[in-house]
C-alpha cells in the first residue's frame, strides 16, 4: 500500500486551519486574510516560490460547506478555514521546515489569524502545528515528475535550450555542429543543478522567448 | 442548523434599517463608469466608507466593539455598471435576466405605464450616453453629516480624473430637473422631530421582514417572520425566514441555495437592491378620501385606512375596526411610551415590557378573523403586499404552511420620503418616497408583487381590482378607471361600498435594479480578480 499523501517523491499536503471567529474594526479575520492572500504576488514573485522543491501551491479561504439542498441536512462549518494545497518534493516535516525558513515573515503574517499559531515560534513549532491541520490527500498535481524542484526545473531549461540548439545549428557541418555544441554544454552546465536553469514560479511569458525561425531560412 | 452570518461581509442596508437608527436624513448619488481602470480604483477607493451590517455598541465576543458611526454608505451597481467594470462575460451571463435587463426595460412587467412611463422619468434615467452605473446612498443623523460625507466622496470622485463620472438630472423643488443627487428625509413633526410618516399621512416601514442569521432580538419574529399555525399574537405563531430570501448563497424558503453570479465569492453574502422614485398625488389622495368619505360612519380617515390596511396612525383595521379603537390604542400606546422615559429600574423594566406588548399588536395579527375582509378589505394595500397566511382563505390546511404562497415574495423595505407637501392640496411639486426593496430575487420577489399582487387581484379574490394606493390606475376617456370593495360582514345584511373612479395616487419617476455585493466581492471588482474559470 502507497503511504498516505505521497506519490513516489511527490508529496501532498493539504491544511486546513481554522481563522479565529473575530473581528479587527469591521472587517472579520477572515476578510483580512482573504484580502491579504489576494495581493500576494504571483508567479516568481510569490512567497511560495521561495520555498524549497514546492511544485504548485495554492491558498484559498474554506467559507463553509455547500449546501446541496433538501433532502440533505443543512450543516455548517464553525469557523472559516485557511486552506493550503501543496505538492513538493521530498518529506512534509523538512519541506514545512523550509517554509518557514524561507519565509518566517509571510508565514507568520499568513498564519496570524489562525486559531493557535499564537503558540508557533519556531520552525518546528511549525511543523507540529501543520500536524494538527492536515488532513489527507489523494490529489496530485498531473503536471510535474517526483523530482526535485531543481531537477525538474534543470531538465526544462535544458530541453528549451536544446530546442533553441537544434534550431540555431540547422545546416552546419559535424566539425562546426560539434564546436558549437561544446559551448552549448559550457553555457548551459547540464550535470550542474545549480548552474543556469529555470528560477521557481517564473511564468512561460518572462522566459527567453525563442528566435523566430520561418520555414524557408 | 442557525445560520450564522458574517456581519461584516454583508452591507449594512441589508440587515439595517438606518431610519430606524435615526439616520433620518439621505442622500442617493448615481455614477456613470466611463473607464474600467479609474472605475475599478473608485472602487477600493469607496471601501473603506462602506457602512456593514456588523452591530453597533455591542460588546462583540473577540474584535473590538463597533461605535454607531455619524454616517453611513453602501454602493451597488447596476448590470452595466458591472458590464463596464469589465467582469468577465461568463460572469456577467450568469446574472438573471431581469437584474440584466434593468427596470426600465421591465417596465411593461412592472406597470410603469402612462404618467409612469420611463420616457417620463427624471433625466437622470434618461440618458442613453451615460447610464446609471453605480448607486451610492448616504445616511446621516443630520444634513451637516450627509454634507461632509457627500465632500469625502466627490473628493474620491474627483481622483478617478473622469474615469468615473456623477450622473446629474433629478427632479427637485420648484421645477429643477438637473440635480446633483437625490435627497430624503424623514417627514418632521411641529417641533421638527422625525416621524414614521410619509406624504399621505400614513405610518410606514411598520413591518419588515425578520430572517435567520441578523443577530436582531429574536423577540422581533412576532409579525415579521413567516406565519406558523400557532396564535399570531405570540412569538411561537411567527418563525424567521430563510436567510437566502434576502441574501446571497445561504439556504432559502425552497430548501436550495438561490440562484446566484458566478463566482460563488461574488455573490456570497451580496443581494439586490431595487431602487424607485415614487411621486405621491398628495392632493387627488385629499380629495379622493374626503369624497368617499361622506358616505362611511368615520368619514375620510376610514377610506384611507380601508385603503391601506391601516388607519394613519398604524393601528391594523383588521384589530382595530372602528377610528376610535385605533385612537384609543394609539393613545395608550404614546402614554406606555411615556412612562418608560419617566420610570427608572425595575418600574422602567415593567413599563418597557408593558410598551413592547402593546406595540406587538402592530404587527401581531392575521386577517383569520376576517376573512371576508369586512374590517380589512381583501384588495387592501398591506394585506396584499404582506398577506400573512391571508392566501389559505380559511381552508384549513389548504397547503402545508399558511405562508407557502407568500414566503418567498417578502420584501426588504428600505427607503424615506423625499420632498415636502405644503398644504396637502396639491399633486404638483416635489414629494413621494424613495422605495427601497432588497431581495435575492428582482423576479421572484419584487417584480412578481409588483405585477400580481399591486397591479392585479386574481390571488385576493378581487379580479382586476389593483392596490388603491399604489396601483396604475389607468384613465379611460378621461375617467380614472381604479376600483374597490369594502365588503360587508357576511349576514350582516349590509351592503358593501364600492369605491370607483379611483386616480393614480402615486406615479414612478425613476428607478432601476442595482446588486449589491458583499464587501469581498467589493475588493474582488476593485482589484479586477473576479474569476468564474
Amino acid at each position: 500500500m502507497p503511504k498516505k499523501n505521497t506519490s513516489g517523491n511527490a508529496y501532498g499536503l493539504t491544511l486546513l486551519c481554522p481563522i479565529i471567529n473575530g473581528s479587527k474594526g469591521d472587517q472579520s479575520f477572515a476578510e483580512i486574510l482573504r484580502d491579504y492572500l489576494e495581493t500576494l504576488p504571483i508567479e516568481d514573485q510569490s512567497p511560495m516560490a521561495k520555498v524549497p522543491n514546492t511544485y504548485l501551491a495554492r491558498f484559498y479561504i474554506l467559507n463553509d460547506v455547500f449546501y446541496e439542498g433538501f433532502p440533505i441536512d443543512e450543516e455548517h462549518l464553525k469557523s472559516k478555514y485557511l486552506v493550503l494545497s501543496s505538492n513538493f518534493h521530498g518529506d512534509r516535516d523538512t519541506y514545512v521546515r523550509g517554509m518557514w525558513e524561507a519565509d518566517e515573515a509571510d508565514v507568520k503574517k499568513i498564519w496570524q489569524y489562525c486559531v493557535a499559531f499564537d503558540e508557533v515560534h519556531t520552525a518546528e513549532d511549525f511543523v507540529e502545528y501543520v500536524k494538527k491541520c492536515q488532513v489527507d490527500n489523494n490529489l496530485f498535481f498531473n503536471g510535474s515528475t517526483d523530482d526535485s524542484l531543481a531537477e525538474q526545473l534543470k531538465a526544462l531549461y535544458l530541453k528549451q535550450e536544446f530546442t533553441r540548439f537544434a534550431y540555431e545549428n540547422r545546416g552546419l557541418n559535424a566539425e562546426e555542429l560539434q564546436k558549437s555544441f561544446e559551448k552549448f554544454v559550457q553555457r548551459t552546465q547540464p550535470s550542474n543543478l545549480d548552474g543556469p536553469s529555470w528560477s521557481p514560479g517564473v511564468p512561460n511569458e518572462k522566459l527567453r522567448p525563442m528566435t523566430v525561425i520561418s520555414p524557408s531560412h | 442548523m442557525t445560520t450564522v452570518l458574517n456581519l461584516h461581509d454583508i452591507q449594512g442596508n441589508v440587515i439595517k434599517t438606518y431610519a430606524r437608527d435615526q439616520f433620518s436624513y439621505a442622500r442617493y448619488v448615481f455614477f456613470g463608469i466611463m473607464d474600467e481602470t479609474p472605475g475599478r480604483q473608485f472602487v477600493l477607493d469607496l471601501i473603506p466608507l462602506i457602512t456593514t451590517a456588523a452591530p453597533w455598541g455591542r460588546p462583540a465576543d473577540d474584535g473590538e466593539e463597533l461605535k454607531k458611526p455619524e454616517v453611513t454608505t453602501n454602493i451597488a451597481f447596476t448590470y452595466h455598471g458591472l458590464k463596464r467594470l469589465n467582469l468577465p462575460e461568463e460572469s456577467l451571463h450568469s446574472f438573471p435576466e431581469a437584474f440584466s435587463m434593468g427596470m426600465r426595460e421591465r417596465h411593461a412587467i412592472l406597470g410603469d405605464t402612462g404618467i409612469s412611463a420611463p420616457k417620463f422619468w427624471d433625466p437622470v434615467w434618461n440618458n442613453a450616453d451615460e447610464r446609471v452605473d453605480i448607486w451610492l446612498s448616504i445616511n446621516g443623523k443630520d444634513e451637516e453629516a450627509i454634507e461632509k460625507r457627500y465632500a469625502q466622496i466627490l473628493k474620491i470622485l474627483a481622483d478617478s480624473n473622469g474615469g468615473v463620472i456623477q450622473l446629474r438630472g433629478h427632479q427637485g423643488d420648484n421645477g429643477a430637473n438637473d440635480l446633483p443627487y437625490q435627497d430624503a428625509a424623514a417627514l418632521r413633526d411641529s417641533e421638527g422631530k422625525p416621524t414614521p410618516k410619509e406624504h399621505f399621512g400614513y405610518t410606514d416601514g411598520i413591518s419588515n421582514p425578520f430572517f435567520e442569521g441578523t443577530l436582531t432580538d429574536p423577540a422581533y419574529v412576532l409579525g415579521a417572520g413567516k406565519p406558523t399555525r400557532k396564535s399570531p399574537k405570540s412569538p411561537s405563531g411567527w418563525e424567521p425566514l430563510e436567510t437566502g430570501e434576502f441574501i446571497l448563497g445561504h439556504r432559502d424558503e425552497a430548501k436550495e441555495l438561490p440562484k446566484a453570479p458566478m463566482p460563488r465569492p461574488l455573490s456570497y453574502n451580496g443581494s439586490y437592491l431595487v431602487y424607485r422614485k415614487l411621486h405621491e398625488n398628495v392632493g387627488s389622495f385629499n380629495r379622493y378620501i374626503e369624497e368617499q368619505g361622506k358616505n362611511l360612519p368615520d368619514g375620510a380617515e376610514q377610506v384611507a385606512a380601508k385603503f391601506s390596511g391601516r388607519w394613519r396612525n398604524g393601528a391594523p383595521i383588521t384589530t382595530f375596526p372602528t377610528k376610535e379603537d385605533a385612537d384609543k390604542f394609539y393613545e395608550k400606546v404614546k402614554e406606555a411610551k411615556e412612562e418608560v422615559g419617566k420610570a427608572e429600574g425595575k418600574i422602567k423594566r415593567r413599563a418597557r415590557s408593558k410598551y413592547v406588548k402593546l406595540v406587538s399588536e402592530l404587527v401581531g395579527f392575521n386577517y383569520n378573523d376576517d376573512l371576508a375582509g369586512s374590517r380589512c378589505p381583501l384588495g387592501a394595500h398591506v394585506r396584499r403586499a404582506n398577506p400573512r397566511g391571508a392566501l389559505e382563505f380559511g381552508v384549513k390546511g389548504a397547503f402545508d404552511t399558511p405562508g407557502a404562497l407568500t414566503n418567498r415574495r417578502r420584501l426588504l423595505r428600505r427607503g424615506l420620503p423625499y420632498g415636502k407637501s405644503d398644504g396637502n392640496s396639491g399633486d404638483d411639486g416635489n414629494h413621494g418616497i424613495i422605495f427601497m426593496a432588497v431581495c435575492a430575487s428582482i423576479e421572484r420577489q419584487f417584480e412578481f408583487v409588483q405585477q400580481q399582487w399591486i397591479n392585479y387581484g386574481n390571488d385576493f379574490k378581487v379580479a382586476n381590482e389593483k392596490d388603491p394606493l399604489i396601483g396604475n390606475h389607468e384613465a379611460d376617456d378621461g375617467q380614472w378607471s381604479g376600483h374597490m370593495v369594502f365588503p360587508a360582514e357576511p349576514g350582516s345584511g349590509k351592503a358593501p361600498h364600492f369605491c370607483s373612479g379611483i386616480p393614480r395616487f402615486v406615479e414612478v419617476r425613476g428607478g432601476g435594479y442595482f446588486f449589491l455585493p458583499s464587501l469581498t466581492a467589493l475588493r474582488l471588482i476593485g482589484k479586477g480578480m473576479v474569476d468564474p474559470t
